[in-house]
C-alpha cells in the first residue's frame, strides 16, 4: 500500500486518542443540545393560532419565497437542486450549503422544522463520513492515515472529502426543501407541480397521502396500545409474528374499507377525477426574474466548480 | 322544539322528491340489505330514520345518494330514475354526512375541505370563500379555519365534515348519525342549525331526544323493510311499539334527575374546598388513592396543550363520570392515568411513581376501552381476541380457556368464540372490547364513550353490563343516563383542566356548567322532562280508555 501512495501519516496513541475524544465529544454536543432543543420545543406556552394560514403566522407572507408563483418557484428550485448535487468539490458543495442557508433564512421558515428534517437525514450521512474514509479505493496521490491501533483500517483522506461533499450537497437540497416546500399551502404547491406537468391523479394521490398518513398513523397507534396495555412484548419468535401478521392484515382490510368510505365521500361531494383547484395567482415578471437569479446563481456555482478546481479536491 | 315552519304548500299536494317503490338491494357476501322498500320523500320534510344497527338504514340513505346502484326495483328522484341522473348532479343537490368525520375530510386543511364541494359546484371563488367561512362560523369552527383535519378533536372533525355538506347549499340534507360522540353544547349547535335548515332533512340517529322536535316524520326500519311509517310523536307515545321495533328508550326515563336519587346516591363526601393547581376544587377524601395524576401536564406534539397542571386520583371502588367539552383533554387524561402519554408531573399506582420500566405492572391492574373500540380489535376470532391478554401475562392455557369464557359470558358474548370480530355488529365490537380488558382482572376498568354509536338495544345492555361490574370504574361519557346511573362522583374538564370534582347528584344540578364550560346539559334536562311527560300522558289515555 505505502507504494500506491505518496503520502502516509501515521497517529501515534496520543493523537490517535485525541482524535477519538474529539470525535465523542462533538457527537454527545450534538446529542445534548437536539435533546434540549426537543425538551424546550414548547415551553413558551403558546397556543397556535389556527385562523390564520401556518405560513402567515411564520412570517407575514411576503418573504423573496412566499410571494413567489408556485409553479416557477417549485421548477426553478427543482432545476437548482439539480445543478446542486452536480457539483464535484467540497469548497463549492460548502458554497452551495451558505448559500442555502441563506434561502432559509430569506424564506424566514421555522428552523425547528429543518433541523428535524436534517436529524432525519443524519443516520445515512453519519454512515457515509464513517465508512467512506475506511473503504474508498487508494489512488496515487492521496494521503493516508493509519491510525494507533488501527492499522489495518488506513484511513483515506479523499474518502472523507467525497463523504462531506456527499454531506454537503444532502445537506444543501434539505435545506431548499423549505424554500420549495414551506412557502406555500400544501394544496397551493402541489397545484405549482402540476403546473410542471405531473399527472393531477398522482397530485391528488400525493394529496391524500398526505392526509391519510396520519389517520392509518392513528390507526396503527391505537392497536399498538391495545397490544401493550394487554401485555404484549414485541419478541423475535414466531408468536411475534403471528400477531404482527393479524394486525397488520387487520390494518390492510381496514385501509382498504377506508378508502372506499373516502372515494365514495368524495363522490358525494361532486368529485369528478380531480381535486379542483382554487385561484392561482397569475405569473409576474418578478417571479421570472427570481427564477433567472436563482438559476444564474445555481450555474455559477456549478462552472467554478468545473473551471476552479479547489485546494480540498 | 317545534320543527320549522318553511312556508312549503302541504306535503301531500306536491310531487314527491323522492318515490321508492320495491327497492331491494343485496350485498356482494348475500346479506340482505333492503327488501321491497316503498315510500315517498316529499320537499321539506323532516324525517328521521331509525331502526337497529344493520337493520338497512345506511344501506337506504346510500341510494338516494346515488351511490348504492338500483338493483331491484324504482329510485326516483324529482320523477326521474334516479340512474339516469347524472351522479354528480344529483349529489350536488343531496348531501350526505358519514359516520365517520375522518372519511369525509380529506384535504390538507379544514378550509380546503369546505371548499371543495363548492369548487365542484363550480361556484366562483369569492362565492367559495365566503360558503366556507360562512358555514364555518356557523359551526364555529372559524378560529380554526386552517388547521389540518388530522390535528382536529373528534367533535371537531364531525362539526367541519357538517360545514363541508352544508357549503354546498344542498336541496337535501342526510345525516347518518350526526351526534355520535358529540357533547351537549356541539350536540345542541348541530340542532339549532338543522332546526334553521329549510331542505328537506333525512337524519339517521338513537337519540330520539335529539329527534323530538327537529323531525316530523319517522321511518322504523327492520331488517331491510320499512316496518313503521308514521308522525315521528306518535312513535314516541307508543311505548309498545318502540319496543316492538328495538327502540326503548324508557330506561332513560327514570331522567337524570330522578337517577341519581334512585340509583342510592348518598350525599357525596366530596365537598368543595381548597383551591389547588388553578380551578381544580380537589376531593378531600383521606387514604391512599388507587391510581393518581400529581401536577400533570401534557402537551401535543403540534403545540397543543391537553393537559394544564392537574391533579387527579381514583381510590378504590368509586366509579367516577369524566365529562368536558370535546377536546378538553378526557382521552387524554385516561391515556396518561395508562401510561400511555408521558407528560410533566407524577403517575402514582397505590401511592407508588410509576416509572417507563414499570408499565407492565401497571397495564395488569389497570384496563381500558378505548374510544374507537373496534380498533384495539385485531384478533381473527373472539376467543383469541379476550384470551390475547391472559396469554401474554403467561397464564395456563385453563387459566386462559376460563377466563376467556367468563369474560365472555359477563358481557353476553358466549357462544361468540368462533365469530370475527370485524363482521360484528358495533355494540358486539364494543362488548368484545369490554370483555378483552376483562379477562385481565382489572382493579380498575378506564371506558372512553362507551355509547357512541350504538343503538338503544344495545345501550341497555351495555348499562346492565357496567352495572354489575363490580371493579372501580372511570367513565367518559356525556351521557346522562350511563352518568347518573353508573357514578357516584363527577369530574369536569374543561380545555385541560379540571373545574369541578364533585358528587353526581351535584353535577346534575349544577346549572352554572353551561357558563363555565359551554356543557349545556339543561337541553338534554328538557329532553328527558318532555319525553316522560309525554310518556305519563299517554299511559293517562290508555288507562282512561280502558277504564
Amino acid at each position: 500500500m505505502k507504494n500506491q501512495v505518496s503520502k502516509v501519516i501515521v497517529l501515534d496513541t496520543l493523537e490517535s486518542s485525541a482524535l477519538a475524544i474529539v470525535t465523542v465529544a462533538v457527537v454527545s454536543l450534538l446529542v445534548v443540545l437536539f435533546r434540549r432543543r426537543k425538551k424546550h420545543r414548547y415551553s413558551d406556552n403558546r397556543e397556535p393560532d389556527w385562523s390564520i394560514p401556518v405560513l402567515d403566522a411564520q412570517s407575514d407572507g411576503s418573504s423573496f419565497f412566499h410571494s413567489w408563483h408556485p409553479s416557477v418557484k417549485v421548477g426553478t428550485l427543482c432545476a437548482s437542486c439539480f445543478l446542486i448535487v452536480s457539483l464535484n468539490t467540497l469548497t463549492w458543495s460548502l458554497a452551495a450549503v451558505g448559500i442555502c442557508i441563506l434561502a432559509v433564512l430569506l424564506a424566514r421558515t421555522p428552523w425547528e422544522r429543518l433541523s428535524r428534517r436534517l436529524v432525519a437525514i443524519s443516520g445515512f450521512l453519519a454512515m457515509l463520513v464513517v465508512l467512506l474514509p475506511f473503504t474508498s479505493a487508494v489512488r496515487p496521490e492521496d494521503t493516508v492515515f493509519l491510525i494507533f491501533g488501527m492499522e489495518n483500517w488506513p484511513f483515506h483522506q479523499r474518502g472523507l472529502i467525497v463523504a462531506l461533499t456527499i454531506v454537503c450537497k444532502a445537506v444543501s437540497v434539505v435545506l431548499l426543501m423549505e424554500p420549495m416546500l414551506a412557502t406555500a399551502p400544501f394544496s397551493r404547491t402541489l397545484q405549482g407541480f402540476s403546473g410542471l406537468g405531473l399527472p393531477r391523479k398522482l397530485l391528488s394521490m400525493i394529496a391524500l397521502c398526505h392526509r391519510y398518513l396520519f389517520v392509518f398513523r392513528e390507526e396503527i397507534l391505537y392497536m399498538q396500545r391495545a397490544m401493550r396495555v394487554r401485555g404484549f412484548v414485541p419478541r423475535t419468535n414466531l408468536a411475534t409474528m403471528r400477531i404482527m401478521g393479524n394486525c397488520f392484515g387487520m390494518l390492510f382490510i381496514r385501509s382498504f374499507e377506508r378508502t372506499e368510505r373516502i372515494y365514495e365521500a368524495m363522490l358525494s361531494r361532486g368529485y369528478r377525477g380531480s381535486f379542483p383547484a382554487g385561484p392561482e395567482p397569475p405569473k409576474t415578471v418578478y417571479d421570472f426574474i427570481k427564477a433567472a437569479i436563482c438559476l444564474v446563481i445555481a450555474l455559477l456555482l456549478l462552472s467554478v466548480d468545473r473551471i476552479m478546481p479547489s485546494p480540498l479536491l | 322544539m317545534s320543527a320549522p315552519s318553511n312556508n312549503l304548500p302541504p306535503v301531500e299536494s306536491q310531487p314527491p322528491l323522492f318515490s321508492i317503490r320495491q327497492l331491494t338491494f343485496t350485498y356482494p357476501d348475500g346479506t340482505p340489505g333492503l327488501q321491497g322498500v316503498t315510500l315517498d320523500i316529499h320537499t321539506g320534510e323532516r324525517i328521521a330514520l331509525l331502526g337497529l344497527n344493520g337493520s338497512g338504514k345506511s344501506t337506504l340513505v346510500r341510494h338516494l345518494n346515488g351511490l348504492n346502484a338500483v338493483q331491484k326495483g324504482i329510485c326516483l328522484f324529482e320523477g326521474r330514475n334516479i340512474e339516469s341522473e347524472p351522479g354528480a348532479v344529483l349529489r350536488q343537490r343531496v348531501g350526505l354526512l358519514f359516520q365517520d368525520p375522518d372519511d369525509q375530510l380529506f384535504c390538507s386543511t379544514v378550509y380546503e375541505d369546505v371548499a371543495f364541494g363548492p369548487r365542484n359546484q363550480g361556484k366562483d371563488e369569492a362565492r367559495v370563500d365566503e360558503l366556507v367561512r360562512g358555514t364555518l362560523a356557523a359551526v364555529s369552527l372559524d378560529h380554526l379555519l386552517c388547521k389540518s383535519a388530522h390535528n382536529l378533536s373528534y367533535g371537531q372533525k364531525k362539526r367541519a365534515a357538517l360545514a363541508a355538506v352544508l357549503a354546498m347549499e344542498p336541496d337535501v340534507l342526510i345525516l347518518d348519525e350526526p351526534t355520535a360522540n358529540l357533547d351537549p353544547f356541539q350536540e345542541r349547535l348541530i340542532r339549532e342549525l338543522l332546526a334553521g335548515y329549510a331542505g328537506t332533512l333525512i337524519i339517521i340517529e338513537h337519540d330520539l331526544f335529539f329527534l323530538q322536535g327537529l323531525c316530523d316524520r319517522a321511518l322504523v326500519l327492520v331488517e331491510g323493510r320499512v316496518e313503521h311509517d308514521c308522525p315521528l310523536d306518535d312513535l314516541l307515545q307508543n311505548p309498545r311499539l318502540l319496543i316492538a321495533c328495538g327502540l326503548d328508550f324508557t330506561f332513560r326515563c327514570t331522567g337524570p334527575d330522578s337517577a341519581a336519587a334512585t340509583a342510592g346516591l348518598k350525599p357525596s363526601r366530596i365537598i368543595h374546598g381548597e383551591k389547588t393547581g388553578g380551578d381544580h376544587l380537589r376531593s378531600p377524601r383521606t387514604g391512599e388513592p388507587f391510581i393518581e395524576l400529581q401536577r400533570y401536564s401534557y402537551r401535543y406534539s403540534d403545540g397543543t396543550t391537553a393537559l394544564r397542571d392537574i391533579s387527579f386520583s381514583l381510590f378504590t371502588g368509586e366509579t367516577v363520570a369524566l365529562i368536558g367539552e370535546n377536546g378538553a383533554g378526557k382521552s387524554t387524561l385516561a391515556l396518561s392515568l395508562l401510561g400511555l402519554y408521558r407528560g410533566d408531573g407524577h403517575l402514582l399506582l397505590a401511592g407508588e411513581q410509576v416509572s417507563e420500566s414499570e408499565l407492565s405492572r401497571l397495564w395488569q391492574r389497570v384496563g381500558m376501552v378505548f374510544q374507537h373500540s373496534t380498533e384495539q380489535l385485531f384478533c381473527p376470532s373472539c376467543r383469541e381476541e379476550v384470551a390475547f391478554g391472559p396469554r401474554q401475562v403467561g397464564l395456563t392455557d385453563a387459566e386462559v380457556e376460563h377466563r376467556t369464557q367468563e369474560a365472555l359470558t359477563l358481557v353476553r358474548l358466549n357462544g361468540y368464540e368462533e365469530r370475527v370480530p370485524l363482521n360484528m355488529s358495533h355494540g358486539e365490537q364494543k362488548r368484545l372490547a369490554i370483555a378483552a380488558a376483562l379477562s385481565l382482572h382489572p382493579d380498575l376498568l378506564i371506558l372512553d364513550e362507551p355509547t357512541a354509536g350504538l343503538d338503544l338495544r344495545s345501550e341497555a345492555l351495555l348499562l346492565q353490563i357496567l352495572s354489575d361490574l363490580p371493579m372501580t370504574k372511570l367513565l367518559i361519557t356525556h351521557d346522562l343516563t350511563f352518568i347518573s346511573r353508573l357514578s357516584r362522583r363527577t369530574v369536569v374538564l374543561h380545555r385541560g383542566r379540571i373545574i369541578r370534582d364533585y358528587a353526581t347528584s351535584e353535577f346534575l344540578n349544577d346549572r352554572r356548567l353551561e357558563e363555565i364550560a359551554g356543557l349545556d346539559y339543561g337541553y338534554k334536562r328538557c329532553c328527558y322532562q318532555a319525553m316522560e311527560k309525554a310518556l305519563e300522558k299517554r299511559s293517562d289515555f290508555v288507562q282512561d280508555n280502558q277504564l
